[in-house]
């Protein structure tokens, strides 16, 4: 850790020409990369509500490559000059990735909420148990970045919910399909308690 | 997540196009916030006397496992005291 901070500190002016050569940025790319450095850290700093232990945050915080990436997305009250297809992290499209035990569904909206695009393994032409197959949830992903195309999206944001099968398979199939995959979320829905789930399966 | 505010938890930038990278570090994080266990602990119900036992499992799991590793290091240290120093 005591290293990556050495090449942080040592590596200003590679992130300055990096970030000016990559991103298009405007002449005040030496300004946001101080401003970066300093909101990687003090988004280090302050854990957020899902984090429960501090390790992981500290980890995922101090890698930081020598092109000052962060892990974390941009905050929205914070000025990032980081821009995909012209459009600010907050406006790209959602798509939202339901992986359930039996099946996979992708579906992908806008920022606003409107849908566009929506496929799942079920209507790939896959019927019942090879639905919850990493294989089907691939061709879903491939055929929604196809029509995701189509419509003229290329960076997209991700949320996944759920732990199933095409998790991974998903993902890989929109960037198979041509799709910019930008971030990833995890939505997966814990519940602090609520409802009673199913009882035990007895093998 | 929408009482929430939107894309800051859990959430991971994708680098140079490395999605596979991206997953791996998001699952990490995600084992080592504890929520994977617990997702697939949640799936069915936990009697709470199954519950009772599995807590005091892992109990004793983690004094064990500390108590050995301390042995071991102990054991297995290169740099010790000089136990015939000044004679």
């Amino acid at each position: 850790m005591f290293k990556l901070n050495c090449i942080l500190a040592s590596s200003v002016s590679n992130v300055c020409r990096q970030l000016s050569a990559s991103l298009n940025a405007s002449g005040s790319s030496l300004k946001v990369a101080y401003g970066f450095g300093s909101v990687g850290l003090q988004r280090t700093l302050c854990a957020s509500a899902v984090r429960l232990q501090d390790t992981a945050a500290s980890i995922a915080g101090s890698e930081k490559s020598s092109r000052d990436y962060s892990h974390f997305s941009p905050l929205i009250d914070q000025e990032s000059s980081l821009r995909w297809g012209g459009k600010k992290f907050e406006e790209l499209p959602i798509v939202h990735v339901k992986a359930t035990y039996n099946n996979t569904h992708i579906q992908l909206t806008e920022s606003t909420g409107q849908s566009m695009v929506r496929t799942s393994c079920g209507t790939e032409g896959f019927k019942n148990i090879k639905k919850s197959t990493p294989i089907a949830a691939q061709t879903a992903g491939i055929s929604a970045a196809a029509k995701a195309k189509a419509k003229g999206v290329t960076f997209v944001r991700v949320v996944v919910k759920g732990l199933g099968p095409g998790r991974l398979p998903a993902i890989k199939g929109l960037t198979m399909g041509g799709l910019e995959v930008v971030s990833i979320t995890d939505n997966t829905p814990v519940p602090h308690n609520g409802c009673r789930p199913r009882k035990a399966r007895r093998l | 997540m929408s009482k929430h505010l939107r894309f800051i938890a859990r959430t991971i930038m994708v680098q140079d196009g490395n999605v596979d990278a991206a997953y791996k570090t998001l699952n990490r994080v995600l084992t080592q916030d504890g929520i994977i266990e617990s997702v697939k602990r949640k799936r069915y119900f936990e009697k709470p006397c199954r519950e009772r036992q599995r807590k005091s499992y892992e109990n004793c799991k983690r004094i064990y496992n500390t108590e050995m590793a301390r042995k071991i290091a102990f054991i297995s240290q290169t740099n010790r005291a000089d136990p015939w120093l000044g004679c």
